[in-house]
């Protein structure tokens, strides 16, 4: 058994699931995003009992703040929780993992195959319920869906990596009626085994979620090339990062940026009058706040190879700066040079932490 | 023996009499370094890299070199000579004579002026006779001391009583031709010899025509050629007409294994050296071919035979089995080759260049010395030691290390050098040293909080820095700086009168910052943080700009520009030292005791080493006996017999107070570092876990004969191991009926997949115990299936004894192992029918054999992963211990306090066995007598509440000196193992660590201050 | 008169071998541009990248990082964590378009003056054929 098949949508399959698991006392609480029925506020909810479960809107197309990042402050869990996350979600807890931020012990990971969320700015809209369950039906006829975040749209990593459980929802026209939940793990067959449903073998079909990767792929190379449209290089690169106001909000939304306070904001870049005029001679003027496009810069060297593409920092900055785009494209670049995968396996070290004596010949 | 002493003469400053003086200096003991030649380093610095690593050669010297320079215990006579000694050991008298330099170290500063001056060019001895010098020079660019001195014999003054051209230009007025030779009188404790070999002279040697032909040079110039400071700056080219050549051909054994010049032994390290040369040529020349005609290839030491199979494989190094016969030079300068192969056919072959790989020999005044010191040469006259006083000579109380007594690579003379220092320690007055003196002088400045008032010192170095730096312009342009509260300009900053001036000046206007543009801090740095020490300030308050070597001895030709770029040193140096803070050196206790772990002869040697030094000794034995493999031993060449030997031994450990074994021990646990270490041991008689503490820890875990299942091993009971073989020997129990036919098989398990490495004692245990055959059964006849025969070193001759017995020697390749075949399946005595290939006869040859031998290889014990990973040290690839540094830190771990020795490293015999465990122990005295140790002052450091706990650092320490601690979530410095290197404050992400005396804001600062835009010219 | 264009070229060596190296470049008096003003740290994987970002954002005209050989390290292996992330640093120049030759990483060591003088000269070289840094003519970075 491999798979169990519900007569449901995919999202109230997942509803039942987790009121299987709390029920059953397999898990002592939940993690699942909700909406407000009163106010149509979203929110992520840790829940213990059944009945809380009736807000939860564990698919909704929506990302209020990286539930990877949120897990941390919940591991080592105790006791067994169980956590519904969306793949990139679960990607940047795993490189949280790596960064001793946290621990998949007693954690039951239940993720889908993503169609992708929509900006915050559209959230927010009153009719924004509105759009749901068109957007579901999109998602299931493997589309990819106008209006949702850039890097969703270019996210070619939607069909989770190793979670315990999977969702099947995008490119699946049958979750609209049905919901199969594939059971990956030794720890989902124990926790989820005993749920009622139809089991079977099954497995993802790979030529489906394959072709659904591909138009992501033309979509994100697409959003690649857009990114500095009228300067490469120094240009460009002014281009985009030139608006920042240095609020430094991108970073603190980043599931990967795990630092208590960020270096960038730290005494070693606090400068005195002496260094402006240093920096002033032979230029004639200068942008302040300092160091704006510096702190983009320098952020890329600590964290691109580990960026998992989520796109918060993009919907958080004030000022339209498409951080996500740029930080995704980097990051596949810093990553591909290690063939790393950012929240791939837990097991694989981040590329900073180790080396091999043989590589990089043409450097040095 | 009468009275201790508290100083030990060394003779001989290579790197073994280096590493001899630092181990005594670091026990506290006063050293007189004793050199012929003007400096030290010996052989090393003229090597451009070494083996099996490629490292560089001087990278690694040079930080010693100036080790020793700087050690208040070590006094370096270079130009000088041990002429005598009297007296007894414990109390000798030893004459020194000094010989004149012509030039006054102390008022020497190294300008080279003089030499610029001097008319007179002679070939260079540094770089093999490939460049000249002059008549003054110093030995080479990097040479300590940086004395200059003149050489009597080609001074135009001297000789023919004119020119004086560099009194004349001498700035220093260094220059004295009054100098007279000096007699010194030395008292010592014990003498060291460590005088190193001559290479062999191949001058009319053969018939490969060195000298006549151009394009045929030693191993030793071609080091030079290669080198990329040597006289070809690197780029390769023949003599003849300076071009890169195409092929090279390497002629091994050139004054080794060759008993028609007396020379029956192998030079030991001349395989490696070649094996390296075709490497490092290969790399500077994509396309050239590289040739090794050779014998046997030795490559028989830790991680040889990959490099030797790296060289074959990923270079395309071409060997050849061969005995080079002549040499003929073609029109044009190519070499023609005659040689002959293995199975006697005569080859040609054409090559650009030939490099004739020359033995290493006794040193030719070791006739002479041996005489003066009564101490006696062995046949080869090297110094004589013996398999179990390997560094002992035949003078009580005088130690020989290095390759004085024998050739020796690298690492085995730094081995061979920190045993000595253990087994003359029995003859030192040796004190558990406080650290307090280091401490003494004025009380420290708290400068904490302090506004930074910085003083600029501006060196002239005679001409060398003002001769092209406007150095009063960089002067008055420094007091221009913000908190620069006092700048000048002086003649010789490092002068004694200079360093008082300075002193004064932090006094006259309260500096607490002091910044010397001169010369390179590599060098000065610790003098004149010295000085202002003195003056009360923290050492660390003070920082260089080098705007000599780095800027104007490089832009000679620019003196405005390189003005300016010293003003900018001056500034960025400024800007890094308001951001200077005083660093403090936390005192470590150490822990006076001693964990070994192993009984074996090493194990128990590194136990009686420090035991007999004084210090308590927790030994750990796993087995209910002690002596380890050593039990199985019975035989050894020069008689003595190693069953006595050990048994003697065993009993000095029973007997010893100092020493509690545990034996059918076993390690549970070892917490803490280096001088606080806590080790749970169970077993141990009592059966329950005890903790105890120690300082120190000595990894001796030995080795195992490798159980093969090839050669139907286990079928009869007439195939036995190499070390069962030994047994049989001693017992007289061989199987029953003739033996007459008795086959050896070398390399069973060793050198393939699996165990890439050469047990390297198989080879020389086999001819032993083949030889012993001979003796119990004359009438049997050895054949001898082997890959390479590797009896290196004094080895060689028992090879040819047993060549000459008539055994016969059947090479195989891993493609044409031997096979065997027992006569009868169903009989456990079967004889057995072996088929070897016969490469001479090109033909396979067939021969039932009464008895088959199989020399098993070494494997590591299975428990060493255990250890290692309770240690947080290394093992190699093939499940060995992986010393610190290969070459110069032979038995150190990284991680300070914990040694390694005997197979637990590496395969070796007795004799190194012995030098190892006694170097082990010596290293790690040098901890044990000191009640404490100072921690570095540049380490890294922990802002708290920065710290996200990510353990980034922890994984990149190579030092296991930094980790997260489980209850606080925060990176824990352990200062006491922290190297300073700052790899993990670069890893920091959050910002939360930072390197002292590097600190961001430091590094920052110092960058920021610079002018990215060069403003030319610079006077505007 | 023309007086060329110099740019600035920082540099951070790592004291055991690169600086070492460059001292031996002066004993031996090998010239060189004095563009080039060197900075000593302990070993070059002490060397955040940031700092070399800096120095570019700075208007630095070539930033030269240069430390022992690999496997020749005297902390073991520093010189293997540098390589890996001199090798981040410029896949993020490189995939934003910004000039990755003004960052350069180098091997050389203690006997190495000519390559020091050699790497001085041509980066120099390299670096004055590409011009000044355009950090520093950006009034709006």
């Amino acid at each position: 058994m491999s798979s169990i098949n519900l007569d449901m949508s995919a999202p109230d399959g997942i509803i039942a699931l987790l009121k299987y698991l709390l029920s059953s006392g397999k898990v002592s609480a939940v993690l699942v995003p909700r909406r407000n029925p009163d106010t149509g506020a979203y929110d992520i909810g840790l829940i213990a009992d059944e009945a809380g479960l009736d807000s939860a809107a564990p698919v909704d197309p929506v990302m209020l703040a990286n539930t990877g990042q949120i897990l941390s402050s919940l591991t080592p869990a105790k006791r067994s929780l169980a956590v519904v996350l969306k793949p990139c979600e679960l990607r940047a807890f795993v490189e949280r993992v790596k960064r001793e931020q946290g621990s998949l012990e007693n954690v039951l990971t239940i993720s889908y195959t993503c169609g992708g969320v929509f900006p915050l700015e559209k959230v927010i809209e009153e009719s924004f319920a509105d759009v749901i369950p068109n957007y579901l039906k999109r998602v299931a006829s493997g589309e990819i869906v106008d209006g949702t975040r850039d890097t969703c749209r270019a996210c070619e990593h939607f069909v989770p990596m190793n979670a315990d459980v999977t969702i099947s929802i995008a490119a699946d026209a049958g979750s609209i009626a049905g919901c199969r939940i594939y059971l990956n793990t030794d720890r989902a067959r124990e926790l989820v085994g005993g749920l009622e449903g139809k089991q079977s073998d099954d497995e993802i079909d790979p030529a489906v979620t394959l072709k659904l990767a591909a138009k992501r792929k033309v979509e994100k190379e697409k959003l690649f090339n857009s990114l500095a449209p009228t300067g490469d290089g120094l240009d460009g690169v002014i281009e985009v990062f030139g608006k920042c106001v240095g609020c430094h909000g991108c970073g603190r939304v980043c599931p990967i940026c795990y630092c208590l306070l960020c270096d960038f904001e730290s005494r070693s870049f606090d400068y005195d009058l002496p260094y402006f005029e240093k920096e002033l001679s032979g230029k004639g003027a200068l942008r302040l706040p300092p160091d704006t496009i510096f702190f983009h810069l320098g952020r890329m060297t600590h964290m691109s190879f580990s960026c998992v593409g989520c796109g918060l920092c993009s919907d958080v900055c004030p000022v339209g700066i498409p951080v996500a785009s740029m930080f995704k494209k980097v990051g596949e670049h810093t990553a591909a040079l290690f063939d790393y995968v950012a929240g791939r396996d837990v097991e694989e070290k981040l590329p900073v932490m180790v080396y091999k004596e043989e590589e990089f010949s043409e450097l040095g | 023996m009468g009275s201790k002493s508290k100083s030990v003469v060394v003779v001989g400053a290579g790197i073994a009499g280096i590493q001899a003086s630092l181990d005594l200096a670091e026990l506290g003991v006063e050293v007189h370094l004793i050199e012929d030649t003007p400096t030290i380093g010996g052989r090393m610095p003229q090597l451009d890299k070494t083996f099996p690593t490629n490292d560089c050669s001087m990278c690694i010297l040079a930080p010693k070199m100036s080790e020793c320079a700087r050690h208040a215990r070590i006094t370096i006579h270079i130009n000088s000579s041990l002429d005598a000694i009297s007296g007894e050991p414990g109390d000798f008298r030893c004459t020194i004579t000094e010989r004149a330099k012509y030039v006054d170290p102390v008022k020497c500063v190294a300008c080279g002026l003089c030499e610029e001056k001097c008319p007179v060019k002679v070939d260079d001895v540094f770089d093999t006779g490939l460049r000249k010098r002059k008549a003054i020079s110093r030995y080479f660019l990097q040479s300590i001391p940086a004395e200059y001195t003149i050489d009597k014999d080609n001074c135009l003054f001297f000789t023919r009583g004119v020119c004086k051209m560099c009194e004349k230009v001498c700035p220093a007025d260094a220059i004295n031709y009054e100098d007279q030779d000096r007699q010194l009188e030395l008292s010592a404790g014990a003498i060291i010899l460590a005088t190193g070999i001559d290479p062999f002279n191949p001058i009319g040697f053969g018939n490969f025509g060195y000298h006549r032909f151009a394009n045929v040079v030693t191993s030793l110039e071609f080091e030079r050629i290669l080198s990329a400071s040597g006289p070809l700056g690197g780029h390769v080219v023949r003599a003849s007409d300076s071009k890169e050549p195409k092929s090279i051909a390497f002629i091994q054994c050139v004054g080794s294994r060759d008993e028609s010049i007396g020379k029956n032994y192998c030079s030991s390290a001349c395989c490696m050296f070649t094996i390296k040369q075709a490497i490092i040529a290969k790399e500077h020349m994509k396309d050239l071919e590289p040739t090794v005609f050779y014998m046997d290839i030795r490559a028989f030491g830790k991680d040889f035979d990959k490099y030797y199979e790296k060289a074959e494989k990923k270079y395309g190094v071409v060997f050849t089995r061969s005995k080079v016969a002549d040499i003929d030079e073609l029109p044009g300068g190519n070499l023609r080759l005659r040689y002959t192969e293995e199975n006697g056919d005569i080859k040609y072959g054409e090559f650009d260049m030939v490099i004739l790989a020359i033995g290493l020999e006794a040193r030719e005044g070791n006739r002479v010395l041996s005489e003066e010191l009564d101490i006696k040469l062995n046949e080869f006259d090297f110094y004589r030691s013996d398999a179990f006083g390997p560094l002992e000579s035949t003078r009580e109380g005088v130690f020989v290390c290095g390759a004085a007594n024998g050739p020796k690579d690298i690492p085995e003379s730094v081995v061979s050098a920190s045993g000595a220092v253990a087994s003359a320690a029995k003859y030192l007055k040796l004190e558990r040293q406080d650290i307090a003196s280091e401490d003494e002088g004025a009380a420290e400045l708290d400068v904490t909080g302090d506004r930074p008032r910085v003083g600029v010192f501006v060196c002239h170095c005679g001409i060398n820095i003002a001769g092209v730096v406007d150095v009063k312009n960089v002067a008055e342009y420094a007091a221009t700086l913000s908190n620069v509260e006092h700048s000048e300009d002086v003649m010789y900053a490092c002068s004694t009168d200079c360093l008082e001036t300075i002193k004064k000046r932090i006094e006259e206007h309260g500096l607490n910052r002091v910044i010397v543009a001169a010369c390179t801090p590599r060098t000065h740095e610790p003098l004149f943080r010295e000085t202002i020490a003195e003056a009360g300030l923290n050492p660390y308050l003070c920082e260089m700009a080098n705007i000599r070597d780095q800027c104007s001895w490089a832009h000679m030709e620019e003196p405005e520009l390189a003005t300016a770029k010293s003003r900018d040193l001056v500034e960025m140096t400024v800007a890094k030292a308001r951001q200077l803070s005083s660093l403090e050196r936390l005192p470590i206790d150490i822990d006076p005791r001693a964990l070994v772990i192993g009984g074996g002869l090493s194990g128990m040697t590194a136990a009686l080493s420090l035991a007999e030094a004084g210090h308590e000794v927790f030994l750990v034995e796993k087995e209910k006996d002690l002596g380890g493999n050593m039990r199985d031993i019975f035989f050894n060449f020069d008689k003595a017999d190693p069953q006595a030997f050990l048994a003697e031994t065993i009993a000095r450990v029973e007997e010893n107070e100092n020493i509690r074994v545990f034996m059918a021990g076993r390690i549970d646990g070892i917490t803490g570092y280096v001088g606080n270490f806590e080790t749970t041991i169970s077993g141990g008689g009592n059966g329950d876990a005890e903790k105890v503490k120690h300082g120190v820890v000595i990894v001796a875990t030995g080795g195992e004969e490798h159980k093969t299942e090839e050669y139907l091993y286990g079928r009869s009971s007439r195939i036995v191991s190499l070390v069962e073989f030994e047994k049989m020997l001693k017992t007289g129990n061989f199987p029953a009926g003739r033996i007459r036919n008795v086959v050896i098989v070398q390399c069973v398990g060793s050198r393939e997949e699996g165990r890439m490495y050469c047990s390297r004692v198989c080879c020389t245990k086999a001819v032993k115990n083949a030889l012993e055959l001979k003796k119990a059964k004359p009438g049997a006849d050895v054949y001898f299936a082997y890959r390479d025969i590797r009896t290196y070193g004094f080895r060689e001759k028992y090879y040819t004894e047993l060549r000459d017995t008539g055994a016969v020697f059947l090479r195989y390749t891993p493609e044409t192992k031997p096979v065997v075949n027992m006569v009868d399946e169903t009989n456990p005595d079967s004889r057995l029918k072996v088929t070897a290939f016969d490469p001479i006869l090109e033909k396979e040859v067939e021969i039932t054999a009464d008895l088959l031998v199989l020399s098993a290889a070494i494997d590591p014990p299975e428990g060493n992963v255990r250890l290692a990973k309770m240690l947080k040290v290394p093992l190699n690839s093939d499940g060995m211990f992986l010393e610190a540094h290969v070459k110069l830190r032979p038995v150190d771990f990284a991680t300070d306090g914990i040694f390694v020795c005997g197979l637990a490293h590496s395969p070796k015999d007795m004799d190194e066995s012995l030098a190892q465990a006694k170097a082990a122990a010596s290293r790690a005295l040098t901890f044990l007598n000191k009640k404490a140790i100072l921690a570095e002052g540049t380490i890294a450091r922990v802002r708290e509440d920065r710290c996200s706990g990510c353990a980034y650092c922890e994984s990149i320490c190579a030092y296991a000196a930094i980790e997260v601690d489980p209850e606080k979530e925060v990176a824990v410095v352990n200062e006491a193992l922290c190297k300073g290197c700052g790899a993990c404050v670069a890893s920091c992400r959050c910002g939360a660590l930072d390197l002292l005396g590097f600190s961001n804001e430091q590094l920052f600062s110092a960058f920021d201050s610079l002018e990215m835009v060069i403003t030319d010219g610079g006077a505007d | 008169m023309d007086k060329g264009f110099t740019p600035r070229i920082t540099a951070l060596l790592c004291q055991w071998c690169s600086y070492t190296g460059a001292d031996l470049a002066g004993t031996s008096r090998l010239q060189y541009p004095t563009s080039i003003i060197a900075m000593k740290v302990m070993c070059s994987s002490r060397v955040d990248p940031v700092l070399l970002l800096k120095a570019y954002l700075s208007g630095s005209g070539g930033v030269l990082l240069a430390g022992c050989h690999p496997g020749d390290c005297h902390y073991e292996v520093g010189n293997y964590h540098t390589r890996r992330r001199f090798a981040i640093l410029k896949a993020i120049f490189d995939t934003l378009g910004l000039e990755s030759a003004r960052l350069k990483l180098s091997w050389i060591s203690a006997s190495e003056g000519p390559k020091f003088a050699q790497v001085a000269n041509e980066y120099t070289d390299e670096i004055k054929k590409m011009g000044e840094n355009p950090s520093k003519k950006k009034m709006f970075l």
